[in-house]
Formats: C-alpha cells, sequence, structure tokens
C-alpha cells in the first residue's frame, strides 16, 4: 500500500531566548493507507511537535514531510466552543473551510445521528459528559472527511472507565470509517489494544527506538477484547522495558 | 433539571430555613429604606431647626421644590436628556473604539509591543485633565464634552480588552489553524467570541467612566446637563439645584449601571444555555 504520511530525517528545535530545544531529531517513519499506528514515547520527548509538522503547523528545520490526502487533527481536550451548539461546534470546520453545503451538513447529521448525539445536537457542550465531547469533537474533525487522522491524546482527559470506553467507540469508529491513523499516546495499553504497529520514541529529541508489528488472536479489533489476548502482556512488557519509565 | 432536588419533597427543616432567609431579606430591604427615609428626615429637621444654613446645604424641601420648578418649565427632563445623551455616546463610542484599537494591536504584535510603555502612561494619566486641551482644539461644544467622556474609557478598554485577547487558550487557536484557517478567522471564531464577557465588563466599567468625563466637560463648556446646572446653580448659589443635580446623577449612573448589567446576564445566559 501506498504510504500515506511519510517523515524523512525530520529535525526541529525550538528556540527560545533561553536557548535552543531540540525537539525531534532525525526521526524517519511512514504511515500506509488505511493503517492505525500509534506513537509512545516518555512525555515531553516530541510526540505533539511530530503532529504539528504533520498538520504544517510547524516546518521541519531539516529533512521532509509528505503527506498524502487531507489531516484531520485531534487535540487533547475537545475544545468545543461554549457558544456554539454542539451541531455547529461539528459544523466549525467546514466554516472555516467555506464548504458549508447541503450535502455537507447532511452528512455532519447522519454523524450526529450515527454517533448518538443526534438528541443533543441543540445542547450547549457544557450540558454533555465528557466522553459525548470527545465524540463530539471526532465528528467536528470527521465532517471535513480527511483521509488521515492524527490524534493528540486524546483520552488522557477522561477518567479511566470512560476512557477505556470511549478509546474503544473511538476506535471502531475510525476503522469503520477506514480512515489512517496517527495516535500519540502515553497508554501502552491503549497503544496496543488500538493500532497495527505501535512506534516506540526515545526521549527527547525524539528518534524511533523501536517500531513494533501487533497481531493478537483476537479476531475483532476491539480495544476491550485486545486487552484478553495473551500477547497482550508480552508486547506491553517490550514496549514498557523499552520505554525504560524511572518512577 | 435534575438537580437532586424535587418540588414536592420538601421538609419542614427546609421549609423554616427558607423562611429565616426570606425574613432576613426583607428585614435588609426595610432597613434600607428606612435609612434612606431617616438621612432625609434629619436633613430637613436640621436645617428647619437652623442647626445647618439651608442657603449653603439645601434641604430635602427645597430641592423637592426646585424638582418641581424646573419640571413645570419643561427644562429638568432637557438637562437630563442631554446628560444621558453625552454619557451613552461617550461610553459605547469609548467601548466600539477601544474595542476596534485591540484587534489592531492583537493583529500586530509588533505595533502592541512599541506602543505598550504609551498605553501604561496614558492609562495612569487622569483623563480629565486633557479635557482643556480638548475644548481648545475642538471648541465649545457637545462634541468636546462626548471627546472628553470617549478619551476616559478608550485606553482602559484597550488595555482590558487585548488582555483578554491575549489570555485565549493557545489550544484553541490551534484548533482554527488545524482546519487551515487564516488570522481573520481566529479572530471572528474564537478570539471576539471568547471575549464577550470581556467586553461586556469593559461596557460597565466605562458607564461610569463617561459619567466623569461628561460631568468635567460639562463643568467646563456646557449651556445644558447635569453638569451645567451643577457649576451654574453654584454661582448663583441656588443650591437647590446643585444638590437635586448631584442626587439625579447618582440615581441616573445607578440606573444605567444597572442596565449594563441585566443586559450582560442575559448576554452571558443565551451564550451558556
Ligand atoms: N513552543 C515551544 N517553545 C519551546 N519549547 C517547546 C515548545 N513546544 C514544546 N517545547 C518543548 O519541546 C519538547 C517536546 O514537546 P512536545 O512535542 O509537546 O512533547 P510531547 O507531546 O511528547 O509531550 C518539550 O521538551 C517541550 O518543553
Ligand atoms: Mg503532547
Amino acid at each position: 500500500m501506498l504510504p500515506a504520511i511519510m517523515l524523512d530525517n525530520v529535525s526541529l528545535s525550538y528556540h527560545s531566548m533561553d536557548g535552543e530545544t531540540k525537539a525531534v531529531s532525525e526521526l524517519s517513519f511512514s504511515v500506509s493507507e488505511g493503517e492505525f499506528v500509534s506513537v509512545v514515547g516518555p512525555s515531553g520527548c516530541g510526540k505533539s511537535t511530530i503532529l504539528s509538522m504533520l498538520a504544517g503547523l510547524l516546518t521541519p528545520e531539516k529533512g521532509s514531510v509528505t503527506i498524502e490526502g487531507n489531516i484531520g487533527y485531534m487535540l487533547q481536550k475537545d475544545h468545543l466552543l461554549e457558544w456554539r451548539s454542539i451541531r455547529k461546534n461539528a459544523l466549525l470546520g467546514l466554516e472555516i473551510q467555506k464548504k458549508v453545503t447541503k450535502e455537507e451538513e447532511a452528512y455532519v447529521d447522519m454523524l450526529l445521528k450515527q454517533y448518538g448525539l443526534w438528541e443533543f445536537r441543540n445542547h450547549a457542550p457544557s450540558q454533555l459528559s465528557g466522553g459525548m465531547r470527545q465524540r463530539a469533537a471526532l465528528i467536528r474533525t470527521l465532517a471535513v472527511q480527511p483521509d488521515i487522522l492524527l490524534l493528540d491524546e486524546p483520552f488522557s482527559a477522561l477518567d479511566y472507565q470512560t476512557r477505556l470506553s470511549v478509546a474503544d467507540e473511538i476506535g471502531k469508529i475510525i476503522r469503520k470509517e477506514r480512515k489512517t491513523a496517527l495516535l500519540v499516546t502515553h497508554d501502552i495499553s491503549e497503544a496496543i489494544s488500538l493500532s497495527d504497529r505501535v512506534i516506540v520514541l526515545s526521549a527527547r529529541p525524539a528518534t524511533v527506538k523501536n517500531i513494533y508489528e501487533i497481531t493478537l488472536s483476537t479476531e475483532e479489533k476491539s480495544a476491550m477484547k485486545a486487552r484478553e489476548a495473551p500477547e497482550f502482556r508480552e508486547y506491553f512488557n517490550k514496549i514498557w522495558k523499552e520505554l525504560d519509565v524511572h518512577v | 433539571m435534575s438537580n437532586g432536588k424535587t418540588p414536592k419533597a420538601i421538609s419542614k427543616e427546609q421549609q423554616s430555613y427558607f423562611k429565616n432567609i426570606r425574613a432576613y431579606r426583607r428585614k435588609i430591604k426595610w432597613t434600607r429604606w428606612i435609612l434612606l427615609l431617616l438621612f432625609f428626615v434629619l436633613w430637613q429637621t436640621a436645617t428647619q431647626l437652623k442647626w445647618i444654613d439651608s442657603f449653603i446645604f439645601s434641604s430635602p424641601i427645597g430641592m423637592w421644590q426646585a424638582a418641581v420648578e424646573l419640571v413645570k418649565s419643561g427644562i429638568l427632563w432637557q438637562h437630563l436628556a442631554v446628560t444621558i445623551g453625552e454619557t451613552m455616546v461617550g461610553f459605547l463610542l469609548g467601548t466600539a473604539l477601544g474595542t476596534a484599537l485591540a484587534v489592531l494591536l492583537w493583529w500586530n504584535s509588533f505595533l502592541s509591543d512599541v506602543l505598550e510603555p504609551y498605553l501604561v502612561v496614558l492609562n495612569a494619566l487622569p483623563k480629565t485633565a486633557l479635557a482643556p486641551i480638548i475644548i481648545v482644539w475642538i471648541g465649545n461644544n457637545v462634541t468636546s464634552i462626548i471627546t472628553v467622556a470617549l478619551l476616559t474609557s478608550v485606553v482602559v478598554t484597550i488595555m482590558t480588552v487585548l488582555e483578554g485577547f491575549c489570555r485565549v487558550e493557545e489550544e484553541k487557536i490551534k484548533l482554527i489553524r488545524i482546519f487551515g484557517g487564516n488570522k481573520a478567522q481566529i479572530l471572528t471564531k474564537v478570539v471576539l467570541p471568547d471575549n464577550v464577557p470581556c467586553i461586556v465588563n469593559a461596557l460597565k466599567i466605562n458607564v461610569g467612566l463617561s459619567f466623569v468625563g461628561v460631568i468635567v466637560g460639562e463643568f467646563l463648556v456646557a449651556k445644558m446637563g447635569l453638569g451645567y446646572l451643577i457649576t451654574y446653580g453654584s454661582q448663583i448659589f441656588k443650591m437647590d439645584w446643585v444638590l437635586l443635580s448631584v442626587i439625579l446623577l447618582a440615581v441616573l449612573a445607578a440606573l444605567m449601571y444597572q442596565m449594563i448589567v441585566s443586559l450582560e446576564k442575559r448576554i452571558l445566559k443565551r451564550r451558556n444555555q
């Protein structure tokens, strides 16, 4: 399959009066079309920086970034705008891209119905639970029909219970919509259970330490079921050691 | 909605709690009115018993008579209308212009960095000190008064609104940029709507400031308005006029402030419904 995302020897530093912070150093990896790839790494290692470069918000100082298709980006917090209803929030991206048409609106309404937010379309974001808000944020991202989804720790603001089910649900939605996805997380279980491949990054500046192909013996890719697979623990232990978390 | 309380099941204890609160609130309200009444009664008695000279201290009855006289000649409404009009134009223009300039400074960070120390100095300067200069430049007219009122509120508006603009979460701006939004869209989709409460708050501060500007302006140039009535009255020793105007001014300022507060409530409610 064609690579949808390709980073080739990418480096980037942040510059401030306090000095230079090397965030990413000679990083290379690619993600194929339709693939679900997770990136794990210690916090502050440059994960968000990588996504910002892929989204075109930052330009690498060295190396090149290639993207085949439209990007959708999901942030850590839902950032639903409080003065807009849920439906209006879902339409935000289309509005910005000046693509609000009857068909696009119908598509958004379809997503709202399909993912259980239709009844809440006229509610303010504050009236929704954390999981529902995150779903609304996903619909806002899907509304512009991206080919590639970049997800920056999208579940970490949720409490553990909600987090499991929302991760499961959003993982299913992404597979169902057949999107290419790059998920950044520091939760190893989340990465293993959701993805086809897990990329382990080193501490800052980020370089690829290892890449794991995930094959689990559960037929269906469900975040919940995946955790029951016998291979799960093996992957977990390997990645955990690799991350070398000093407590 | 579902705040855990059902209207039917109010316990005896809860009822007596409500009752106590209501009784306390009534007491506060009545005491306030009685205090006001006492103040006027004491004032009137003091002048009638010649404890104080009503020629320089005026008296409630004297003020009442002055009010009746001014209402009958129809002139009181005109003075009131002039002051209200000038103040409204002053604080609306001040807020609008201040917000527009804040947008400009938000847009161009070079400009705002350059101008920062000047804004700080201008903000600290008592703007009424500029009134005589404005009058020399613009002339003995209403435009001068409104300009003074506008000056008192515009700088503080720029500073508070700009600060609000700069406090918008970086991640919300990122959200707009992710969708390919430009700077104008960041402004209209996030920065401005996020700062509606901040702008309404500026409006609230500006009512009071604009009154100060208008009264000082009227002291200096006006032929109409409560400020004029105050200076004119004090020059011809009609203290009834002066104190009546001051009281009307207090009532007016309070009413206008209240108006903005209820506007604020309505706006915030609509945003968060
Ligand atoms: N705008 C910035 N200016 C300076 N340093 C930054 C900036 N953004 C991030 N950094 C630094 O770069 C490193 C990587 O940041 P980030 O990509 O956000 O890490 P992660 O998402 O993996 O936690 C961190 O050490 C962070 O402090
Ligand atoms: Mg991050």
